[in-house]
């Protein structure tokens, strides 16, 4: 498995800091491709979050909250933003079974296509839930790195479920650091 | 109108003794100090206690207001006041100058309850099919669109309660509000997580650049979150008197910002906005009586007339929140809904069979439908002759002061933040209250020129042998009436303090059309609770523990002839209480 080091301090590797594999950090370049196509599992505002955030970041995407397999065209990764909200399934008109047999069904698509999953959870404590935490525990561990706000680990369970899958996590300070470490983490379009 | 005095007679008389002795039980609490601070874990029930006077809010700056109004000799008028122009700063997603709502005021000295009603109302060129977009409904133009916003009512029923009854001038209760939105306070997780939740309307409305985004992103918790905009806004008002907002410079910048989206409002729209003073809805549990609003809200005609199906039932005996209970509330729950999308809407356009929807002999017809543990899937609504022709998003406090006045104000921008339309420079938010109105254009309560839409709030007062025992209301939609009951019922028949009635879980269900919808439960109901009303027949739906879809209530209760005043307020929003 590959380490990411980033080069401000805002953002810390804890895969790397936590595991004896890491104990060697080494710079490498960053590994996710653009163009990204954007979607949320569990339709919270949040994607909307991360639409304003990878603008701010300069990359090229494309953004599809209800997006399906062919959604996927010509993208180089999907990234999916985590955050259950009844009110925003409710407004789409799904509901939890669905709204998660769509995104199964995405993952598998991206997968088919050799596609990364990006995993985002912007919101930090506030956004922490029963119904999200489900979502969480499905979809993390499928996923090639996943990006957080510091305040949504306290408990730790983004550090548990990362490191039972060897999966970089990178955690910021504010939900407006994610746009710099979206950067990072993404090649520039050649 | 007059609280009576008096215990029913017969059979009630054993309930009615059970209930004040529940109430006595928790008058012999121990000795507390008269203020005292809430436990570390906020969802833990704590009851504020003071013994002179109380104000209960859904933020702690707002119930501090309001109690500092009362330190400073202002009555229950004034720190309701007062406590509302700190949450148009503090809770701004729920409350404020753009909105509207209801206030039951009980005026110790002429031992009168009275009601002021200032909702919101449609404008001129409203017509029933306005939210019709080729031939279907425009959920959009319900919601975050200037057709959504109804003519505010706020600071015209703030003033005409100060002027009435207040005893301290607009700019003597605003003081604290503008020092708060100057100076700023440090954002808390319910703000931060509802800014979050409204992220996109608020881009959609209010843009990158206005006072409720921080550099275009939601507020996070611990940032400072200040309204130097509503400070001058307020201030404006102080200094000038509400017509501003009405018929002044405000009312132009009003109006800007509706047209500008789309809306219809008018200037003439605003200089006709007049709050009414109406004689409160009077009803009665057991040994209880609830004085509360008539229509057009249909909270406090429904939260009575499902009180009214619970009497006639062993309630203490089932339980709290055990399967019986739930399945027969739920039930009755439905039927009350059938009579809602039956004969609710304003009555001044529309003939409200009010009075037959109160009867204790037809909630008695009612609740002999009820079969116990069988769904009866179909709720017809009450056979009254016909006459005529949904996330609840609100604030409620209380007041009582150390006369014994007592206010109980709820009120809205209906949506979190409203329609997320501000006027430029003005701070405030406009309501999306138009989304009250029905969805089917040939309904009763269809959107119509000066119509008020139905609500739900249901501020209420309950008194026992004449005298105001408990003051109660809650945000949280249509689930507002069956949040309220099922506070009462926790403390009159289950014996609950106030702040544990009030964080008690919940469950609320309806029906559409006579057809049962599913029990929507908070995590804490026991599964085998949930097991067992799923056998039978209840669809179960789950939200979460402490979950705002169920409100945020805020409740005094009134013990030893109201020499000690205990406080609730909900967790699942910020409420506080502040009292001395």
């Amino acid at each position: 498995m590959k380490t990411i080091t980033l080069s401000f301090l805002s953002i810390s590797l804890l895969l790397g800091a936590a595991g004896p594999g890491f104990a060697g950090s080494v710079e490498v370049q960053p590994p996710f491709e653009q163009p990204i196509l954007l979607t949320s599992a569990g339709q919270s505002a949040d994607v909307q979050l991360a639409n304003v955030l990878l603008k701010k970041a300069g990359l090229t995407f494309s953004l599809a909250k209800l997006a399906s397999a062919k959604d996927l065209g010509n993208s180089r990764t999907l990234v999916l933003v985590i955050g259950a909200s009844l009110k925003g399934l409710g407004a789409a008109g799904l509901d939890m079974a669905k709204e998660k047999e769509r995104v199964s069904a995405l993952f598998t698509a991206a997968r088919e296509k050799s596609l990364p999953v990006v995993c985002l959870h912007l919101g930090g404590a506030d956004r922490r839930g029963e119904i999200t935490d489900a979502l969480i525990g499905e979809y993390l561990p499928m996923a090639k790195a996943v990006l957080i706000v510091k305040s949504g680990n306290k408990d730790g369970l983004f550090t548990k479920l990362c490191e039972d899958k060897k999966i970089p996590l990178f955690e910021v300070e504010k939900t407006i650091d994610a746009a710099d470490a979206l950067k990072k983490i993404f090649k520039p379009l050649s | 109108m007059r609280p009576e005095n008096g215990l029913p007679a017969g059979a009630a008389l054993k309930a009615a003794i059970l209930g004040l002795a529940a109430l006595l039980l928790l008058a012999c609490g121990p000795m507390v100090p008269a203020v005292t601070q809430p436990p570390a874990d906020r969802h833990a029930p704590f009851d504020y206690r003071a013994r002179t006077a109380m104000v209960v809010a859904a933020n702690p700056l707002a119930a501090e207001a309001g109690r500092d109004m009362l330190k400073q000799g202002g009555n229950a008028v004034d720190a309701a006041i007062a406590a509302s122009f700190a949450l148009n700063v503090a809770e701004p997603f729920a409350s404020g100058l753009g909105g509207g709502g209801f206030m039951v005021i009980y005026l110790a000295k002429e031992n009168r309850v009275t009601v002021i009603d200032f909702r919101e109302r449609a404008p001129m060129a409203s017509t029933k099919s306005m939210f019709i977009d080729n031939g279907q409904l425009n959920r959009t133009w319900r919601e975050t669109h200037g057709l959504a916003v109804a003519v505010p009512g706020a600071p015209a029923g703030w003033d005409y309660a100060l002027k009435k009854y207040g005893t301290r001038t607009l700019a003597q209760v605003s003081a604290r509000a503008i020092e708060l939105a100057d100076k700023g306070y440090p954002v808390g997780p319910t703000l931060s997580s509802i800014n979050k939740d409204e992220y996109e309307r608020l881009l959609a409305n209010a843009g990158e650049s206005t006072v409720y985004l921080n550099n275009g992103l939601p507020y996070e918790t611990g940032e400072t979150f200040r309204n130097p905009e509503l400070a001058r806004t307020f201030r404006l008002l102080a200094a000038k008197g509400v017509a501003e907002f009405y018929r002044g410079p405000l009312a132009r910048k009003i109006i800007e910002a509706v047209k500008s989206k789309g809306g219809i409002m008018t200037l003439e729209d605003l200089a006709l906005y007049k709050p009414l003073e109406v004689e409160p809805l009077k009803g009665t549990y057991r040994n209880s009586t609830l004085y509360t609003i008539p229509p057009p809200s249909s909270g406090g005609l429904h939260a009575i007339e499902l009180l009214n199906i619970m009497e006639n039932w062993p309630v203490k005996t089932w339980g709290p929140n055990s399967p019986q209970y739930i399945h027969h509330f739920a039930e009755a729950l439905r039927f009350v809904f059938a009579d809602r999308e039956r004969y609710l809407a304003d009555p001044e356009f529309v003939k409200v069979p009010v009075s037959d929807i109160a009867d204790k002999a037809y909630a008695g017809r009612v609740a002999a439908r009820i079969k116990p543990g069988v769904v009866l899937g179909a709720y017809p609504f009450g056979p009254f002759e016909a006459k005529h022709g949904r996330q609840g998003n609100t604030s409620h406090l209380c007041v009582i002061d150390p006369e014994g006045n007592i206010v109980a104000l709820t009120q809205s921008i209906n949506f979190f933040f409203g329609s997320c339309i501000s006027p430029q420079g003005t701070g405030f938010l406009l309501n999306d209250c138009m989304d009250d109105f029905s969805e089917d254009p040939n309904g009763l309560n269809a959107p119509g020129p000066r119509r008020r839409p139905l609500s739900s709030m249901a501020p209420l007062i309950l008194f026992q042998k004449g005298r105001p025992v408990l003051a109660l209301g809650s945000p949280g939609g249509t689930r507002i009436f069956s949040t309220l009951d099922q506070i009462i019922l926790n403390v009159l028949e289950f014996g609950m303090s106030l702040d544990e009635a009030i964080e008690a879980p919940r469950f609320f269900s309806f029906s559409t059309a006579g057809k049962a919808e599913p029990v929507f439960c908070e995590s804490r109901i026991p599964e085998d609770v949930r097991r067992t009303l799923e056998q039978m027949g209840h669809a179960i739906s789950m939200k979460e523990a402490y979950d705002k879809y169920f409100g945020g209530a805020q409740g005094l209760l009134l013990l030893r002839g109201g020499k000690l005043i205990l406080g609730g307020a909900d967790s699942r929003r910020d409420g506080a209480g502040a009292g001395y």
